[in-house]
């Protein structure tokens, strides 16, 4: 036989198998392309979200796609640096993000977001009026307040001899191995300067050293810096005590109930995410309707029934069977929000740094 | 070499290290058929999470971009890197030594740096992330792999062949189609599964130049690794394991055959 | 020459060009939210220069170190064994392949898969009576230094096994002759003439070590960093481009440190030859 004829034998046996596999791999290929509704009137075919992770209803994406007939692409982060490190990088093609509060001024600063059109958002009076103008967005006018939340300790009332009520658990042995810290060095570095009586927007260099020393010194008790695994390990019982925030926990309280979350205490830090439109967000008119479609009622307590956080939505909160209530003034008092660093960023940064460096 | 002992220290060493290999990714793939949810006690044989795979409407469109992407990007790559490797091989003898100290540049930078530079050429050019330039990164890490293989294929082929068509009258073109590529394809389609494969299987570089909607298969495995340890990632990276195995494994003897022929 | 050309321009635009950028970067202000500024600065190679940073590469670098040595004396046994294994050779070959193409990610999951308290070792150990409580191996240096060499180990037996398969018989034979033992045969024969096969190995694994930045997250519960983390962070949530690029333009350096010594030991030196 020729060489040219055996290679050609090669050459079909291989096209042969490549059509083999097209043809298994084709009913996956259009599985995805299915057949559609076309969008309501006015509205781009799609929509671009970017939001924390765990942090929104089982049926809240497939419900929006299936009345407005717009296919939904849903991706998710763990931290605000994460997210906004994303946005930085340009061009995203992202529609809708979820900031926390304090990073609204430096987005409208930056001319990042869009101001909305409340006349399109008819149902922004279902929010509670203290959700309706907050410190972070004074008239309401960049971001449709999504959840709030704080961050405390989470831990296994069978496995722990005792609740811990202060941060100084991380720090006196009572878990070590078996405890975790978020993995994002605001939260950290925040819960070691709220120890020492400090603020945990504190920019002062002693302040910050002090909350570093305290942080190594609580890493060496540390299992791991860990953010979305918490849940998971907490049930499974591989950790015992965990910074967390109180939504992520009582997720995980559904499925053991021995997990309980306490606000330590000196403290800790509140917030409030806002749903803000991107200045190049590329389906503007579609992400207007899916804004004023989380802020109806039925919407807006399916959110925070599934991620346990509060709800800024008092018509949501009525018809919720169990809503989380929003703290009391005495827990109030012990509660900061976060404010942006500013040039202190790169202090923190490299105090974080040294956090993570040190032996 | 001659079939001298092997010291027994060397044997169980060799031995150990296949086990090392191996063993995991078995262990993980036994365990993707295993029907009890939590810990590695075995609750009887189970389909039940790959069903729940192929449920899930956001695994189904990564595994579709996955495979768009390891084939456009092993189509360009192998189109481009079997032209770079006849260019070496039979017009530039002299330039080879120098152009493949150029093509193992790619291969010993590390991946980390390769992957923000390019991060940051589209941050400058103002080009958005996604799927083309997943592609675009993809297609660059694969060329100078696809170049070696073909090199190689080449290597083994007859020159004559060609000279031969030639010196019969058949023109530089037809020459190609009807005798150079016929004997190259062996190598050339080893070549583009093993850049499906780079492709398919790349998380660094993915990570970093993918934008909306281009979550491949490995984002969508990283995202679900981070968070928690449960079957459905067995089932998920099983797949990836078969899938890189049976193209490995055809490359493999595409390859070989080259050194037979 | 011009079929080369579509090849080469495209490694240019997508790989010479953005190295290029990034250096020029790694040269500039950095803009107050992510993002530089025009003007040129050494201000971010300054900035690495604090033990801080030395530190997470020496460390680094020593991590790298210490997988290349794990992986060198696991693969070359290895290497020595497939060389001898005969009809299984291909075979071998194969299974030796195979993980390098498989999917880092995986293969990191995998250990995890092992390594957890109520993973598949820990419960081995337990179901045997040899510890009571669950032994903490994930999370740890040791897990950080598995999950490398685990996936390093394929660039290591490759190039030995090369250089093992290229050595001519007829030498050892000689030695043998001559009445060397096997120890001897191999510490002045087959060990310097596969040095070349080590030393490209050990670039291969060294490499990739370095720049690793989902091992130490994953496996080492984010509480260490690497220096490929540094590079990450810069990238994402920390949003200062330039000094990240700083970084990675010094861990470059020490990859063209690693490839030189490499260089150095493949030159052979002069009168050796192939008269033996």
């Amino acid at each position: 036989m020729t060489p040219h004829a055996r290679s050609r034998r090669d050459f079909l046996a291989t096209a042969a198998r490549a059509a083999l596999a097209a043809s298994v791999a084709a009913p996956v290929l259009s599985a995805c392309a299915g057949e559609r509704r076309p969008p309501a009137p006015g509205l781009e075919p799609e929509l671009n979200i970017y939001n924390w992770f765990d942090y929104i209803g089982p049926e809240t994406i497939a419900g929006f796609e299936q009345e407005f007939g717009v296919r939904v692409t849903y991706d998710t982060y763990e931290s605000n640096e994460e997210m906004l490190g994303k946005l930085m990088a340009g061009a995203t093609g992202y529609d809708l993000v979820v900031p926390t509060g304090y990073q609204l001024p430096l987005l409208r600063e930056r001319a990042l977001v869009r101001r909305l059109d409340r006349s399109k958002l008819t149902n922004w009076g279902n929010l509670m009026p203290l959700f309706q103008g907050t410190p972070a967005d004074p008239g309401g006018e960049y971001g449709v307040p999504w959840q709030w939340g704080i961050t405390g300790i989470a831990y296994r009332a069978d496995l722990l001899p005792s609740a811990p009520e202060s941060w100084a658990a991380f720090l006196d042995g009572s878990a070590t191995g078996r405890a975790t810290m978020l993995d994002d060095g605001r939260e950290v570095l925040g819960a070691m300067l709220r120890y020492r009586g400090h603020s945990l927007n504190s920019t002062d260099p002693a302040e910050l050293a002090g909350a570093r020393q305290d942080a190594i010194a609580a890493k060496a008790h540390l299992l791991a810096f860990m953010t979305s695994a918490v849940k998971g390990q907490l049930v499974a019982g591989d950790v015992a005590m965990a910074q967390s925030w109180n939504g992520d926990t009582h997720q995980a309280q559904r499925e053991n109930p021995n997990i309980a979350f306490v606000l330590p205490r000196e403290g800790s830090l509140i917030f409030n995410d806002y749903m803000v439109l991107l200045s190049d967000a590329p389906h503007p008119n579609a992400a207007i309707a899916f804004l004023d479609y989380i802020l109806r009622p039925d919407i807006g307590a399916a959110i925070s029934e599934e991620t346990g956080y509060g709800t800024p939505n008092r018509a949501a909160h009525e018809r919720m069977r169990d809503p989380i209530p929003y703290p009391s003034p005495e827990e109030l008092a012990r509660l900061e929000y976060q404010l942006d660093l500013g040039a202190a960023t790169a202090l923190w940064d490299r105090t974080w740094t040294e956090v993570k460096a040190s032996a | 070499m001659t079939a001298r002992r092997v010291p027994y220290a060397v044997t169980v060493t060799a031995v150990l290290t296949y086990v090392l290999l191996h063993l995991p990714l078995l262990v993980l793939i036994a365990f993707s058929f295993n029907r009890s949810r939590f810990g590695v006690q075995w609750g009887g044989f189970t389909l039940d999470w790959y069903a729940r795979l192929a449920a899930r409407p956001d695994i189904l469109r990564a595994l579709r971009l996955s495979l768009v992407a390891g084939v456009a990007s092993a189509l360009l790559a192998t189109t481009m890197g079997t032209l770079a490797a006849l260019a070496l091989a039979r017009h530039l003898p002299r330039a080879r030594r120098r152009a493949e100290a150029l093509l193992y540049l790619p291969i010993v930078t590390p991946e980390i740096v390769a992957g923000v530079s390019l991060l940051v050429l589209f941050s400058w050019l103002g080009i958005g992330l996604g799927m083309a330039t997943i592609v675009m990164a993809h297609t660059a890490f694969s060329i100078p792999f696809v170049t070696v293989v073909v090199l190689a294929r080449l290597q083994g082929t007859d020159r004559a062949l060609e000279e031969a068509a030639m010196s019969l009258g058949a023109d530089e073109l037809s020459t190609f189609r009807r005798v150079t590529l016929p004997l190259l394809m062996p190598g050339v389609l080893a070549g583009a599964l093993l850049a499906f494969t780079l492709s398919f299987d790349d998380f660094v570089t993915t990570f970093f130049v993918a934008g909306v909607g281009s979550t491949t298969l490995p984002l969508a495995v990283y995202s679900m690794v981070r968070k928690s340890v449960e079957p459905t990632i067995n089932a998920l990276s099983a797949l990836l394991v078969i899938v890189t195995t049976v193209a490995v494994y055809f490359a493999d003897r595409l390859a070989r055959g080259s050194t037979r022929a | 020459m011009l079929l080369a050309g579509p090849g080469a321009l495209w490694l240019l635009a997508f790989f010479l060009v953005p190295i290029l950028i990034l250096l020029g970067y790694s040269f500039m202000p950095r803009g107050t939210y992510g993002g530089v500024e025009p003007g040129i600065t050494l201000e971010h190679y300054r900035r690495f220069l604090d033990p801080l940073y030395l530190g997470i590469l020496r460390r680094t670098a020593w991590l790298s170190l210490l997988c290349t040595l794990v992986c060198l004396l696991l693969a070359y046994p290895t290497a020595y064994v497939i060389a001898r294994s005969g009809r299984w050779r291909n075979l071998l070959l194969f299974l030796a392949v195979l993980p390098f193409w498989t999917s880092s990610l995986v293969r990191t999951y995998a250990m995890i898969f092992l390594l957890r308290d109520s993973g598949l070792i820990n419960r081995i150990l337990m179901d045997l009576g040899l510890i009571v409580a669950p032994l903490r191996l994930l999370y740890t240096e040791g897990a950080v230094l598995a999950g490398l060499v685990y996936g390093a180990l394929p660039f290591m037996i490759l190039p030995i096994y090369a250089s093992l398969e290229k050595l001519d018989p007829a030498l050892l034979e000689a030695a043998e002759v001559l009445g060397a033992r096997p120890w001897t045969r191999f510490v002045r024969i087959v060990w310097p003439l596969t040095l070349p096969g080590v030393a490209a190995g050990s670039l291969l694994v060294f490499v990739p070590s370095l720049g690793s930045f989902v091992v130490p997250d994953l496996l080492g519960g984010a509480r260490q960093m690497m220096i490929g983390n540094l590079i990450q962070n810069q990238f994402g949530p920390s949003r200062n481009w330039p000094f990240g690029s700083a970084v990675a333009f010094a861990v470059m350096a020490l990859v063209l440190i690693a490839m030189l010594a490499v260089l150095r030991v493949n030159r052979p030196p002069a009168g050796q030859g192939g008269a033996a």
